[in-house]
């Protein structure tokens, strides 16, 4: 099945209305949650095809939702999880993410059309 | 009074000479007597084959004893030499003579070595006026109880730098087979035994400090960092002292740095995520009403915010490095796929730049053993320079190619180049050159921090410029299948390469 729905866990204003509008554009079907319980709440209640979160999150931390969903059981097999961030984590915590995601990126180095072609080439992998 | 401006090492070729002149003078001079007396005396009259044999002869012995003489009467001379010119400091090639060298117990040339290496450090110690000796000589007891109770670590390496003694505050692991290793993680090829190495070979006394050596990887429960003074003294029973002063108080609030440059380059991100965002977005929904200089205005914009991000990730590294945080995940990669990660960036910085970039990266070379993100930092650093330090229309060439066991990587302009004295300190932290500071915007710790990328990959960087005519950058990595074996005997407790993700850990910045 094609990639269609997207979660998007991301509190910075600008970043997330720069995302949500370039991936409207592409045609998918954004969800935009702003804090990390919602977020969390958000993928445990519905199948989202990917679910891109930050990591710095107010109310829950992005390596803590990650953990909730992917830790114990996957929660989310149908979900690919990439994790976008700014913040330049630890390589102990970096490796923790990494190993229950299926992208790791820093935003600052991408743009909304990288991260669309990213997208894209998840769903040629699947 | 005239000086006689002489060194003690012109002393020995003269000697030598002099020495090999008079006993093969000799050595003939009694063969010629020889020759004489059986030929005075008619002795071999009738047998002229057997008086040649006899003066043979009589030439193999003497070139025999030549070379049993000098072994004995004039070798112990040019070895004694070689340390008394090591003690005084004369610029030599010569290696030291190592008292515990075998050969030197037999005969009793160890003992001569010895006393002479003592005198020397008597000396040294009378020339120090603040080493004053204690008032009262402690017996053993008191004294290693004293050593037992201080912070200060102190351990003793023998001449095969085997430890014969460590007190209780020394970072020293105590293995399987009962021997001691010194627990200590320093940065990259500047490390205590590549210096004992040059030690043994051109040294009889030195001494070197290193600051903030931590003893365990980040993280890791208990960690302390140290300064460590050592001291060598060829030939001595204690050859190697180690005194390692515990400063993790004061170094553990600079640890707490990082944590700030992370946030700070967090919220540095944040604007350039969204700067850069919208210029891309911006451009492509412009893009078929944009004249050709607006388009060029946009292309600036997007090579600053690129730099930009580029810079916070020197930062970053940088931080990382200097506090042994840095840390490398080698895989098997290709120089192009990781030049390919920022091909479009550098293509876009260089036109922006008006200059012309030359890549020749060919598809068919062998495959590397790279950290494609920080190697890519490497590369973009170095066409960043070459584009700063060239003129407007000039020419870039970037380039790989095979070179034995390695991967070269080349970037070459044909700027403003250096002279040699600046060659030595480019890699230094925060150093510029005179003129770059004046003329072209930067830090300094682009270089430095590429260099430690470079050398963490068990590669090497090096520069050949010209003033004038432009310079030359290459980084050197070393080839996947000549250290395949080495990264996967390297970690015993992750399994290493994690297949699936291609990761594999490595452990060459923390070679202690």
């Amino acid at each position: 099945m094609p990639i269609h729905t997207i979660l998007m866990i991301e509190d910075d204003r600008f970043i997330g209305e720069m995302y949500v509008r370039s991936l409207k554009k592409a045609g998918y079907d954004v969800t935009w949650m702003v804090d990390g319980n919602d977020g969390l709440i958000a993928a445990r209640n519905k199948t989202y095809d990917v679910i891109l979160m930050d990591v710095m999150l107010p109310e829950r931390r992005g390596n803590d939702i990650l953990e909730a969903l992917r830790g114990k059981e996957d929660l989310i097999p149908k979900s690919k999880v990439i994790v976008l961030t700014n913040f330049e984590q630890d390589d102990e915590s970096r490796m923790a993410m990494e190993k229950h995601a299926d992208g790791y990126l820093i935003k600052a180095e991408i743009t909304p059309s990288k991260l669309i072609d990213i997208i894209a080439q998840l769903d040629k992998t699947e | 009074m005239k000086k006689s401006s002489g060194l003690a090492h012109d002393f020995w070729p003269r000697f030598r000479t002099g020495a090999i002149l008079i006993v093969l003078g000799v050595e003939l001079l009694i063969l010629l007597l020889t020759a004489a007396v059986l030929l005075y005396f008619e002795i071999f009259e009738n047998n002229l084959l057997l008086a040649i044999a006899i003066l043979v002869g009589q030439a193999v012995l003497g070139i025999l004893s030549t070379t049993i003489i000098m072994l004995y009467a004039v070798q112990p001379t040019k070895h004694l030499l070689a340390a008394i010119i090591h003690i005084s400091g004369e610029p030599t090639n010569l290696t030291p003579p190592n008292p515990n060298d075998p050969r030197y117990a037999n005969n009793g040339f160890k003992e001569v070595l010895q006393t002479l290496y003592e005198l020397d450090s008597r000396r040294q110690n009378i020339d120090a006026p603040t080493s004053a000796g204690p008032a009262v000589v402690p017996t053993t007891d008191p004294l290693r109880l004293a050593l037992d109770t201080t912070d200060c670590g102190f351990v003793v390496m023998d001449h095969t730098r085997h430890i014969t003694y460590a007190n209780r505050a020394a970072p020293v692991n105590i293995g399987e087979d009962g021997k001691g290793s010194l627990q200590l993680i320093f940065n990259g090829q500047d490390n205590l035994a590549s210096w004992l190495d040059e030690c043994d070979k051109t040294a009889v006394h030195s001494e070197k400090t290193w600051s903030r050596v931590p003893d365990r990887l980040p993280d890791a429960e208990g960690r302390r960092f140290f300064d460590v003074i050592v001291s060598y003294n060829k030939g001595a029973t204690a050859e190697t002292v180690i005194a390692l002063v515990d400063r993790t108080k004061l170094y553990e609030i600079g640890e707490g740095e990082l944590d700030f440059i992370a946030f700070a380059a967090h919220e540095l991100r944040g604007p350039i995520t969204v700067i850069r965002g919208y210029v891309d977005v911006l451009q492509g929904e412009l893009e078929q009403y944009l004249q050709p200089d607006q388009k060029e205005l946009f292309h600036r914009l997007t090579v600053s915010a690129n730099r930009l991000s580029g810079y916070v990730n020197n930062i970053l590294n940088t931080s990382r490095y200097d506090r042994r945080h840095l840390v490398l995940h080698l895989s098997e990669q290709t120089m192009l796929s990781i030049y390919n990660l920022i091909s479009d960036d550098m293509a876009l910085r260089a036109s922006a730049q008006n200059r012309l970039l030359n890549v020749n990266i060919p598809t068919d070379l062998p495959t590397i053993a790279a950290d494609p993100s920080s190697l890519s930092e490497v590369m973009g650093n170095l066409i960043d320079n070459a584009i700063k330090y060239s003129n407007e229309g000039g020419s870039i060439f970037v380039k790989a190619e095979p070179k034995g066991d390695m991967v070269e990587f080349s970037v070459t302009d044909q700027g403003i180049g250096m002279p040699s004295n600046v060659i030595g300190n480019l890699f230094q932290k925060f150093y510029r050159s005179h003129r770059s500071r004046e003329t072209v915007a930067g830090t300094g710790i682009g270089l430095y921090v590429s260099k430690g990328i470079v050398e963490s990959h068990g590669g090497t960087i090096s520069v050949r410029s010209e003033e004038g005519r432009g310079s030359t950058f290459m980084v050197d990595i070393p080839t996947y299948a000549s250290v395949a074996e080495k990264l996967k005997a390297g970690d015993n407790n992750t399994g290493l390469i994690d297949q699936g993700r291609g990761w594999i850990k490595n452990h060459s910045m923390y070679r202690s």
